[in-house]
């Protein structure tokens, strides 16, 4: 079990963060750049200095301890092989690793880099390095695995098979895992549980689901992707519209209708992204035909936020 | 094409000294020169003092680049400028300086005489002069072969379970060592061609860059060369090897 109640002070603002994270749980810290995520991931790893709070992992106080006796793996965007060293000798680099040469063998076979174990990390492709770090952190048998954005410059296709090769290597070993990112579908492909952060602070923490159906606030559903707000009601009550959660028609039944012109459409993949105006709110949605003049679509269950921005209706998805 | 011809009228022009330096040398003059006894004292001089000051500024100046390459020092741009005034002071003046400073009528001079030591006219003067003519370069030129390795890389060490000192040994010091051994053949060469510095403390014993002015002053330019030749054989290997050899990491880091 990893758990981190700390305060640490940047320039603009205090971070503030309260996590548990579980043997083997896999916990995704979502948030805009610069919201303090990685200022978390640092704070576990001795790599800045909370002002206050404590920091456990398996019932080892971390908080005060250097970097080199706390046995927490961090993965980052720059996979930080050492570039004088072989495949081999990076993966086998900590004291920890001793593996045998059929282990070595064996981690090498899954995580794919078992015909590179001789080669320098200048000659590896960026998906290999990846894969290297990460087998480097495993075999140091690190008690945590701390992940800031490591594939976020991979191509999506790279970034899925790797972000699963992670969850699954991190399921098999029961290691708390805590992946940092401004990708909500990362987050979502990765964890069990979500945590948005914003300005240093945790807004909502709960599963994937139940974060991005229903968001706590209106900050928290501008955060994961809703485009738009419409009003539902005369007491100041508004519905959140997220664009992937919109169908062209009306149907009562499956969410609330809205009617609305449309100011401008644009292809979005496989349809249309367009931009409406409904009374007096703007909001986004995709669907897949062109529209055109007046439409009406049906926004599916959508959450509500009342005056105060906060979650007006707490019913989950069905 | 225009470009590598261009390179090299640079090139042979730079060179220029060193061209003219074989084109005014014949065997017999060279043989004359060096085969009387003693002849080779002043090369066995200077590459003993050479040796010295290396030892001394691996010793003392590595950590001092470390810490400044490191953000370890406050005020760290005040370190920096104290390094650059003795590398603008012209090395005749450090040497008038350092009569002032280690001479035997000084405190430190004093000091030294309690161990039977003096810094003027001995080895101990030559190394002096010798550190203090190329100290400033070792550590400007350290400072930058340390700044280039990434901070990432060691706190990444770290995470593995490496305590600082392993971290510097495994991690930092590899992968500055090419830029390390740029800056100690900078030195070295500083070192085996100083003389302004020298000329005042360190009259004796004679390197051969006193023994080229004496020479030259005693019995004219013709037989002063062949000592500068020497100069050029002995001090070149250092830098080269060190060159090559930077040359040889950056090759096999890229596979």
């Amino acid at each position: 079990m990893l758990s981190a109640d700390v305060e640490v002070d940047r320039r603009d603002f205090t971070v503030r963060a309260a996590l548990r994270v579980a043997a083997g749980e896999r916990v995704a810290l979502f948030g805009p750049s610069g919201a303090g995520k990685t200022t978390i991931l640092e704070a576990i790893a001795g790599l800045v200095t909370p002002r206050l709070g404590v920091i456990e992992l398996n019932g080892r106080v971390l908080t005060a301890m250097p970097s080199w006796q706390r046995r927490v793996g961090l993965l980052r965007q720059d996979p930080g092989l050492f570039p004088h060293l072989s495949v081999r000798a990076n993966l086998t680099y900590a004291r920890s690793a001793a593996p045998t040469a059929a282990e070595l063998s064996e981690l090498a076979a899954q995580l794919g880099i078992d015909g590179l174990l001789q080669a320098m990390p200048a000659r590896l492709s960026g998906g290999q390095r990846h894969r290297v770090a990460l087998g480097r952190l495993l075999l140091a048998r690190c008690d945590a695995l701390l992940l800031d954005e490591p594939f976020a410059s991979l191509d999506a296709t790279l970034r899925r098979s790797l972000t699963a090769l992670v969850r699954e290597l991190a399921e098999q070993r029961s290691v708390p895992s805590l992946l940092v990112t401004h990708q909500l579908a990362d987050a979502q492909a990765f964890a069990d549980r979500l945590a948005v952060m914003d300005r240093g602070e945790v807004l909502q923490a709960g599963s994937p689901d139940a974060v991005v159906l229903r968001p706590a606030s209106r900050r928290v559903a501008e955060l994961v992707g809703y485009l738009g707000f419409v009003p539902a009601g005369s007491t100041g009550t508004v519905a959140g519209v997220h664009p992937d959660r919109v169908v062209p028609g009306a149907d009562p039944a499956r969410g609330l209708v809205v009617s609305g012109t449309v100011i401008a459409a644009r292809p979005s993949g496989a349809g249309w992204e367009a931009d409406l105006r409904a009374a007096d709110a703007a909001f986004t949605c995709r669907v897949p035909d062109r529209p055109a003049g007046t439409v009406s679509v049906t926004v599916l269950d959508p959450p509500y936020f009342g005056p105060d921005g906060t979650l007006a209706d707490r019913g989950v998805r069905s | 094409m225009l470009s590598v011809a261009g390179a090299a009228v640079i090139w042979i022009a730079l060179l220029g000294p060193v061209i003219t330096l074989f084109t005014h040398l014949s065997a017999g003059e060279i043989a004359s020169a060096l085969t009387g006894p003693g002849d080779l004292d002043p090369l066995v001089t200077s590459l003993e003092a050479g040796a010295v000051t290396l030892v001394v500024l691996l010793a003392v100046c590595t950590p001092l680049a470390w810490m400044l390459a490191r953000g370890r020092l406050p005020l760290p741009r005040l370190w920096e400028a104290g390094l650059l005034c003795s590398l603008l002071l012209p090395p005749l003046v450090i040497g008038l300086l350092l009569v002032f400073m280690v001479g035997p009528y000084t405190p430190i001079g004093e000091v030294l005489g309690w161990f039977h030591q003096d810094a003027t006219n001995t080895f101990l003067a030559l190394v002096i002069a010798e550190v203090y003519e190329s100290a400033p370069y070792y550590v400007l030129g350290a400072q930058a072969a340390f700044a280039g390795v990434d901070t990432r890389l060691e706190e990444q060490a770290a995470l593995l379970g490496d305590r600082p000192v392993r971290v510097f040994r495994r991690i930092t010091l590899p992968l500055a060592a090419p830029g390390l051994a740029m800056a100690l053949a900078v030195a070295w060469a500083r070192a085996m061609g100083a003389f302004g510095a020298v000329v005042i403390i360190a009259y004796h014993p004679f390197g051969i860059p006193l023994q080229i002015f004496t020479t030259l002053a005693e019995t004219g330019l013709a037989t002063a060369l062949p000592y500068a030749l020497v100069l050029l054989v002995v001090a070149l290997p250092l830098p080269l090897a060190a060159y090559l050899w930077s040359a040889r990491a950056e090759r096999r880091r890229r596979g």
